[in-house]
Formats: C-alpha cells, structure tokens, sequence
C-alpha cells in the first residue's frame, strides 16, 4: 500500500507536468523523462463484439475483438527520447506551421490511481485526461483518453519512463495531432 | 450546366475558379460526374484476406461494404439495408457469413443476398421478392497488384484501361518483390478542406516542401529529397489525370533509419529488374491516381483515400504499407516512419492541414473567390516523353500535373458518359 504522501507527490507531479505543456515550456518538459522514454498512443476502432448478434461470424479465428487498442494498428504516437526531442526541436525553427501561430491548450488531468509500486522503486498510474485545444479564430478541439504512465525516482524527483495512451477516436475528428499529451 | 461548370477550369492558361472548391451544387455535380463514374479506391487484399473477412469503406459519399464472401471472391456493396435504407454494417471491420440490419432484423449473406426477413410469410403474404431485394452492388469490381477498386458506371472502361500507363507507376510503390505489400497500419480523420487539394498537393506539388516542410526535414525525419536542389526530380502525367512526383534513379527518398537503410540497399538490384528498363530512369515518390487515391514512398510508405465529406471537409483513411517479405525489424521501422511522418501527428502531415483548410475556408468570400488559383508554372515547358509513357516537367517544381488533374476534372463534369470522354494510354498517344 502506497502512502499517502507518495500518491500526493504524483499527483502534484503530473499536475505540473500540465501546466509546463499549458505554458509550452517543453524544454522544461522533456527534462521529465528519462532517456528510456517509449511515448505511445493509439486510436480506437470500431468492431462488432464477440457477443454481438449484427453478424453471423464466419471464422471464429479470424475474429479481433475491441482490444485491437493494445496493439500497434493505430499508433498515432510512438517516440523515444530522440524523436521526442526533435519534435520540440521543430518547435523551435521558427517554421512548424501547424503550431505557429501556437494552438492554445488546456491539459486536465483527473482520476489519477497510483496502482502498485514496480520492482525498481517506481510507480505505474492510470489516469484520464481531457485536453482542449482552440486554434486560429475558432478552431477547437477536444482531445479525451486514458494514460498510464511508470514513473520512477531520479536523484529524489519523478521522471516518467514509459507512457501509454487511447485517444478515444475512431476517425479523429482533429485535423492533427500537433500538441503533446 | 455541366459545361459552364467544366469551363471554370482554363487548364490551358492554368487558371481554375475557385467556386469549384466551395459551391455545394457544384459539389453534388462532382459527386455524380466523378465519384459515381470513376474508378475508386477500395481498401487493399492484405486487409481482407481470408474468406468472409469485410471492411466498410466510402464511395463518395456512399457507404461501402466490402466483403470477401465464402468461396473467396470480393464483392463490393452499398452498405445499406433494402428495407428502410438503415446503414446494415456498422464495424469497420471483421468477418461475417451474414449481416444482420439493426433496425428490423432483415439478414443479408455475405455475397448480398437477402436471405432473412422476419415475419416474411404472415405480413409480406408471400408477396415479397427477396431474390430482387439482395444488397445493391457496385457496377465493377476489380483489383491492381493488390489494390481493389470499384466503380458506380457499368459503361466505365476495365481498370486497367482506367490507370493507363499509370499501372506502371503503382508498380513501383507496391510490386517491388514477390508478393508485393501489406497494410500495417491506419489512420482516420477529419480535416476541413477541399478534397481537391490534398489530392492535387500528392500528385504534383513538389514546390512546398522546401519551404512548408523544411522543419521537418530541418530535425531529419527526411531526406528531403524533393527539397534536394541537386535531385533530377521531375513533374510526371501519365494520362486520365493521374500524376507523380518522381525524382532521379539515384536519388533516395526513404527516411533515414538504418533498418530501412539496410533493406533498401539489399534489395534494389533486384527492384531494377523486376521493374524493368524504366527504373532506371527515374524513381516515383509520391502520386494520385485520380480523382482521390494517393501513393507516397519518399519519407513514409502510405496510401490513402480523400474522402469528400461536403466541400469544406474530407475524411482521410491512410493505410501504412511494407512490403509483405520484409524482416519485421523493418516493417515496425516503417510503421514508426509512417507516425512520425505521414500521420495527424506526422510532423510533415501536421503542417498541410492548416493550408488546405485555409484555401478552402477563403473560398467563402464572394469576392475572395472571384481570385482564381494560379497554377501557370512551367506553363508550355512539359513534353511528352515515351520512355516514361508520360507528360514531364523537367525542371524540379512546374505546376503541369495540376493542369492535367483540374482538366481531367472538368472533362469528367462535363461528358455525358464515358464514351466521350475515354481513356489514353501512352502508347496511343505515341502513335497518334
């Protein structure tokens, strides 16, 4: 069982996390993962389930169910350190036209569980995030999933270590993805 | 009123009104003249390969079911119920023997028959057909190296007539090795444009890159190839509106991760001979095949449909593709590639959207859309070369390919059938 003051000091971790994106100080940001980082994401589909009564399945073996979200087939986001850092490089050129003017954003973060401690020390948490964007004149959009994030400590402070995200989309109904989460 | 419409395409001066990217009756025009009457495409054979595996895709605007039924063959449906017009299959994949409608229950099989309908005897009183109420199929269905396609017009001509000498060129994106590609990714979104311009940017629009992409190329995602003052690249029309961006043989386009690398260099003798004599002149990076199906290889491996949603706003679904023998160190380098590139994250895609929103967007202003499109450059510097079977630019950037797309456009707006309007091959063209 985590104490208290662990779960809190997460939290206010990744409070602050979102206000660094909010304020885009992502020089700041990136100095909050550890040079192992895996970043992910992925959208979700759209299938029938197994119990479903729309379809006659035809081969039970070909069959792929709803948790189509685990794997790869939709990764919107799959970085490490390096592709990370050129990301925000980008950023910087003075040329990354989807961000220039900058989208203005919003992170909420909320349902934060702290679920078990890892062998290393660290932690893995689970949380929800809402992020609004609005752009340009009246551009907007709402960005909703899940995160699960392993955290662990470096010289006494979180670092994350891997991120997992489901944006949850079909089609997005954003024309990019040129924010981070 | 086909003809008016059709004239507000002066392909020859290079000149293209702008109400043709906003006014919804001009839209509907296109719906009916093009998207109902060309050869669109489906999804690809890697996605679908085992018998009753299905997708739901878009013609148009029509919904599409697309089934492999039992026996193996691929059929291609609209996906909507014959009762009350209820859309019949609402996954977007998987596999069925039959679909079974939400509303009241009517079961088609997965080759279209209706063979379901409850309480068929007692309120039809025997008096419904079935056999004439089977789901409604496209009028053709075919497949090219893989990729399947299908049209609305049983008068359009085969396929192969269709893509012309253009049949080549998507050779050389999915036909490199023995049992040619498959799809290991996807990516569905809205973006608020025009499906005009981003067909229309991927079949000849080399010039941006240098300038709306050099961040990208900036933190070496990319080559840049296209961008490459020192590349032999070219502007290439083979005919019926289809266009490429093809730089020299021995320039290369493919992003710079060793695995990639690696693989490239191992395979390309053998790429050369199977693509023959021609691949040795020049190395196509990014395509349309008219009017809304594109083929990129340089930077990321995609293909995807624009999806017209409205004038104002387009569905992509781009599929990311390796070829099917490649070691999977390599596919999952080409995947990552596809994010990192080609994707709403893709940090060369990302910084399209805004642009094509914006041409279209300025189409609003009754008086902003009395401005045509300037596509004159390299106006009168393209010849037709037989080697490549196509209309060349030579020189890196010429706006060419453009005026053949917004022609063929216009040709197709205005024929009243296919019959006066027809296909070119490059080697009628030769022989002319």
């Amino acid at each position: 069982m985590l104490d208290a003051e662990t779960i809190r000091s997460v939290e206010q971790f990744l409070y602050r996390e979102a206000r660094l994106l909010d304020e885009r100080r992502f020089h700041e940001w990136l100095d909050l993962f550890t040079d192992d980082i895996h970043y992910w994401m992925t959208a979700r589909t759209n299938r029938y389930p197994r119990s479903s009564k729309a379809i006659a399945i035809f081969d039970a073996d070909r069959y792929t169910d709803e948790n189509a979200e685990a794997a790869d087939e939709f990764g919107l986001f799959d970085e490490d350190i390096g592709t990370l850092r050129a990301r925000v490089a980008r950023l910087d050129t003075g040329m990354a036209w989807a961000e220039d003017p900058p989208s203005r954003t919003r992170h909420l973060i909320t349902n934060v569980e702290v679920a078990s401690e890892t062998q290393d020390g660290g932690v893995t948490v689970h949380c929800n995030f809402i992020v609004y964007r609005s752009r340009g004149e009246t551009d907007q959009d709402f960005y909703v999933g899940a995160r699960q994030d392993r955290l662990r400590r470096i010289d006494g402070e979180w670092r994350i270590s891997g991120r997992r995200m489901v944006l949850d989309q079909n089609v997005l109904t954003s024309k990019n993805l040129s924010i981070f989460f | 009123m086909t003809a008016e419409i059709a004239a507000l395409v002066d392909a020859e001066h290079g000149l293209i009104s702008r109400r043709i990217f906003i006014e919804p009756e001009i839209y509907d025009m296109e719906l009916r003249q093009i998207f109902a009457r060309c050869w669109l495409f489906l999804c690809h054979d890697s996605q679908i390969p085992h018998p009753g595996d299905f997708m739901t895709t878009y013609m148009g605007e029509d919904p599409i079911l697309v089934v492999r039924d039992g026996a193996g063959s691929v059929g291609a449906f609209l996906n909507v119920c014959r009762h009350r017009g209820n859309r019949l299959c609402r996954a977007n994949d998987g596999n069925a023997a039959s679909f079974i409608c939400a509303y009241h229950g009517w079961t088609f099989a997965n080759d279209g028959r209706l063979t379901g309908v409850p309480n068929l005897r007692e309120a039809y009183h025997g008096d419904l057909d079935r056999e004439s109420l089977g789901l409604i199929p496209v009028a053709q269905v075919e497949s090219y190296k893989g990729l399947w396609f299908a049209t609305f017009d049983p008068d359009a001509p085969p396929l192969r007539e269709y893509l012309g000498e253009m049949a080549w060129y998507i050779d050389t994106f999915v036909d490199r090795c023995d049992g040619g590609v498959e799809v290991i990714a996807t990516h569905k979104w809205i973006m608020p444009c025009n499906w005009k311009f981003p067909a229309e940017n991927f079949g000849g629009d080399a010039y941006h890159v240098q300038w709306n992409h050099l961040s990208a190329v900036k933190i070496g995602l990319s080559r840049g190839v296209t961008a490459n003052t020192h590349s032999t690249q070219r502007m290439v029309s083979p005919g019926n509106g289809h266009a490429l961006i093809c730089v020299g043989p021995d320039d290369v386009g493919d992003p710079p991760m060793p695995e990639i690398e690696t693989y490239e260099k191992e395979i390309a003798a053998a790429v050369r001979r199977r693509l023959g004599p021609r691949a040795n002149l020049i190395n196509p990076i990014v395509a349309t095949v008219f009017p809304n199906f594109s083929l990129l290889r340089g930077t990321s491996r995609t293909f995807r449909v624009w999806q017209p949603r409205g004038p104002e706003k387009t569905e992509v679904r781009s599929f990311v593709f390796a070829d099917k023998t490649s070691p999977p160190e390599v596919k999952r380098a080409i995947r990552q590639a596809g994010i990192r590139g080609f994707s709403p994250s893709g940090s060369f895609e990302q910084d399209d959207m805004d642009n094509w929103q914006e041409c279209t967007q300025t189409c609003r202003g009754v008086v902003s859309r009395r401005m045509p499109i300037n596509n004159r450059m390299g106006l009168g510097h393209d010849r037709f070369d037989p080697d490549l079977g196509a209309w060349v630019s030579d020189y890196r950037f010429s706006e060419s390919n453009q005026r053949r797309f917004y022609r063929r456009w216009a040709e197709l707006i205005e024929a009243a059938d296919w019959g006066s309007v027809g296909c070119v091959t490059a080697r009628q063209v030769e022989h002319a």
